[in-house]
């Protein structure tokens, strides 16, 4: 009798204190007096590896603020944690910091497939997710803030660069067979019915194709002035070096994707001097006192053998609108708080262009501008900001 | 000690009170476990057993296929998602309700896997793991490229409907996962016990031999594989509602592989085995992403990280304890983690001697 009672004591008081853990962790969702954390999922190992450079620019960012003293007295905790690129784990890893730490809002988080299947329970949790884009054709939500142009914005910049700037009229399509390139393509026709003009070839393309050479000739025959390649580095990179075999030598356009010179330009082997493409952010290298300011943040906080680039400068961009509403909340934050406040932010300029959240429209930024690519991997801009006006 | 004295001893299910009164302990804490995660505000530990449920499916069906029968597969990935693209497409398209889309789906698996077992009668061996290992791979090729399947952008389960009920969330869908997973490896420990799983275990000691005892090998080669593309296409439908979204790319080679290993952890040729090496393997998966959050080792490991890894940093520790899992079973318990419970067992059963 005395064993059962000593027995019940115990249980009673096991309960207790996991009730205990219970209550304080759902009090306050990411938020102490002393700290905000913040989530991030992101393939850090596996075959998407190299999107793991987000992470770690995130990660350089927030310590850089909290260098600078938190935000009204709260430091930043950043919660990264490594999917691989597979949505099962991208779904325990969320459930697993919001029902233990706790998280207040997640930035980033790369993999369509990822981004999917955790669309449901960051809406169930009311959470804040500052996404990419919303090419993934993720349902809106209340809590959602999708910062990159789309897809079809940006093909219309492209196209009307290469039609009121530099006067060209034969332009070629080349596009993966997915919802990215199909995005492209059009946005780029829907361009150019203003002009009254149409694509002289959009030609298709597997991701996982291998011999462009087919290809290449049906663009090559339809003899355009401009090809935009909308597909991924490899499939650009094959078709760079097909035509060049083919002596095939139009201007070459490339959306922001295609954005880094410095690595396209050493996996072509200099084929790719002299490429046009649209920037979403500032150049790596610009001379600009915030660019400087966050070169210097990379150099302090990332380990040595990392190279500055367009991955983790989206680190820095995708976390910069979410810190500016919580700089304008103030110390009292909540989760309300902080989208009225991201409603409000009209024309935010950080390091990529100009962003606006509406409750209506949470499609941040709708500008890109024009640069070309030099040669060693530079790069030069040749125009201010554009806005489409499909 | 283990001797079977009659043929009525072999085939029972539980083959002593006390193995029987562990089951209800066992059966009990299934039972209680999601209230006690869900009281605790943890739905990520149902998510974890869900997740570990599925993939103990899985691995009993490809035990029965690489343990039982001695065929080997590097293609169960693809029968995985067949079983969620049937189910998710039947129920879509066709308004199949999913009571029936399910074991429907298994069967659209299943038959695949009598596909595949036709080969599998003039290889074997590494060629054999060749061939599945196509298999697996020109699956997630052919649902990439068909709009149907959604292409690559994949595809969102629908609600489900269990008659008047919806079920959804993690604590729902335990009720539905568990069990089935429950009901299955038991219809696995039957089969191994019937005439199929004799014939099975008698073409994985010698093909030759057992064909001149007059079991019929073509027959029950594609059965083999049958039988475990059904167990992995009804995980895999049972999966696309755990993850509420499937694609083609979640069905790669790395998925066919970790199957495989958890076989091979769990021990060939034994179902509790496969139970046990898919829950250790799923655990991992899941777990090993947070080793940092571990205290006391998590400080240290992301010590050792910062100043011997690459910049990816920690995350490389989950590669580094996978291998060495598998290297070690693989050196010193060839049978597995059901190899290392039977020597406990007889240890001490015959303990202090």
């Amino acid at each position: 009798m005395k064993k059962m009672l000593l027995w019940t004591i115990v249980m009673a008081l096991v309960i207790a204190v996991c009730a205990a853990g219970a209550v304080t962790a759902a009090d306050a969702p990411g938020v102490s007096d002393t700290e905000i954390r913040i989530g991030q999922w992101a393939a850090l190992t596996g075959p998407a590896a190299a999107w793991g450079a987000v992470a770690r620019g995130a990660e350089a960012y927030f310590k850089m603020i909290n260098d600078e003293g938190g935000i009204h007295g709260r430091m930043i905790k950043h919660l990264v944690f490594d999917d691989q690129y597979n949505p099962a784990r991208t779904v325990a890893g969320i459930k697993e910091l919001v029902e233990g730490p706790g998280v207040f809002a997640f930035v980033a988080g790369d993999c369509t497939a990822c981004a999917l299947a955790a669309r449901d329970y960051l809406v169930e949790k009311k959470i804040i997710w500052m996404a990419l884009g919303n090419a993934w054709s993720i349902k809106p939500d209340r809590h959602f803030f999708f910062i990159y142009p789309n897809y079809l914005d940006e093909a219309a910049i492209l196209v009307k660069y290469a039609v009121e700037t530099m006067g060209k009229k034969k332009i070629a399509f080349f596009y993966q067979n997915d919802d990215y390139g199909k995005g492209g393509l059009k946005g780029a026709q829907q361009q150019l019915e203003k002009y009254k003009l149409k694509l002289a070839a959009e030609v298709p393309v597997e991701p996982q194709d291998r011999d462009l050479k087919s290809h290449t000739m049906a663009i090559k025959n339809a003899d355009p002035d401009v090809v935009i390649l909308w597909v991924n580095p490899t499939s650009a990179v094959i078709m760079r070096k097909t035509a060049a075999a083919m002596k095939f030598a139009p201007l070459w356009m490339a959306p922001s994707t295609l954005a880094d010179p410095a690595l396209m330009n050493q996996i072509t082997g200099g084929l790719w001097e002299g490429t046009i493409f649209s920037c979403l952010a500032e150049l790596p290298d610009a001379d600009i006192p915030l660019m400087k300011k966050y070169r210097a943040a990379f150099e302090k906080y990332v380990p040595k053998g990392e190279r500055w680039g367009i991955m983790y400068m989206a680190g820095f961009g995708f976390a910069e609108p979410l810190v500016e509403a919580l700089k304008k909340v103030g110390r009292d934050v909540t989760t309300d708080k902080v989208i009225a406040e991201l409603d409000k932010m009209t024309d935010f300029k950080g390091i990529f262009g100009h962003i606006t959240f509406r409750p209506e429209d949470r499609q941040g930024q709708k500008e890109v501008f024009i640069a070309e690519a030099l040669k060693d991997g530079k790069s030069k801009r040749l125009s201010d900001w554009i806005k489409a006006d499909r | 000690m283990d001797m079977k004295r009659s043929h009525y001893e072999d085939i029972r299910l539980f083959s002593s009170r006390v193995v029987f009164a562990w089951f209800l302990v066992f059966a009990g804490v299934l039972v209680s476990y999601p209230f006690a995660a869900s009281w605790l505000g943890k739905n990520y530990y149902i998510y974890m057993a869900n997740y570990m449920a599925i993939n103990v499916i899985v691995a009993v069906g490809l035990n029965l296929l690489v343990g039982y029968a001695g065929q080997i597969s590097l293609g169960h990935a693809g029968f995985f998602g067949i079983g969620a693209y049937g189910t998710v497409l039947l129920m879509t398209k066709l308004q199949v309700p999913f009571v029936l889309a399910l074991p429907l789906a298994g069967l659209a698996a299943a038959g695949f896997g009598f596909l595949l077992g036709l080969p599998a009668l003039r290889l074997e061996g590494p060629y054999l793991a060749v061939a599945t290992l196509g298999f697996g791979l020109t699956v997630t090729q052919i649902i990439g490229r068909w709009d149907l399947f959604g292409g690559r952008q994949g595809l969102h389960a629908p609600p489900l409907a269990l008659g008047p009920v919806t079920l959804a969330g993690d604590f729902n869908l335990y009720w539905l996962i568990v069990p089935t997973a429950v009901v299955m490896t038991m219809a696995a420990r039957n089969i191994t016990k019937t005439k199929v799983g004799r014939a099975f275990v008698a073409i994985r000691d010698s093909d030759v031999a057992a064909h001149t005892m007059g079991v019929n090998l073509t027959y029950y080669k594609t059965l083999a594989f049958a039988v475990s593309a059904f167990y992995t296409g009804v995980a895999g439908g049972l999966y696309a509602f755990a993850l509420g979204f499937i694609e083609p790319q979640t069905f790669n080679l790395m998925l066919s592989i970790l199957f495989l290993s958890m076989v091979v952890v769990g021990g060939l040729g034994s179902i509790f085995g496969s139970v046990v090496g898919a829950m250790l393997l799923s655990l991992l998966n899941l777990k090993l992403a947070s080793v940092h959050t571990l205290p006391f080792l998590g400080p240290v490991l992301l010590q050792l990280s910062e100043s011997w890894f690459t910049v990816s940093g920690l995350p490389n520790f989950q590669y580094i304890v996978y291998g060495l899992i598998m290297f070690l079973i693989i050196v010193f318990e060839p049978l597995g983690i059901f190899g290392f419970w039977i020597r406990t067992k007889i240890y001490w059963k015959s303990y202090p001697f």
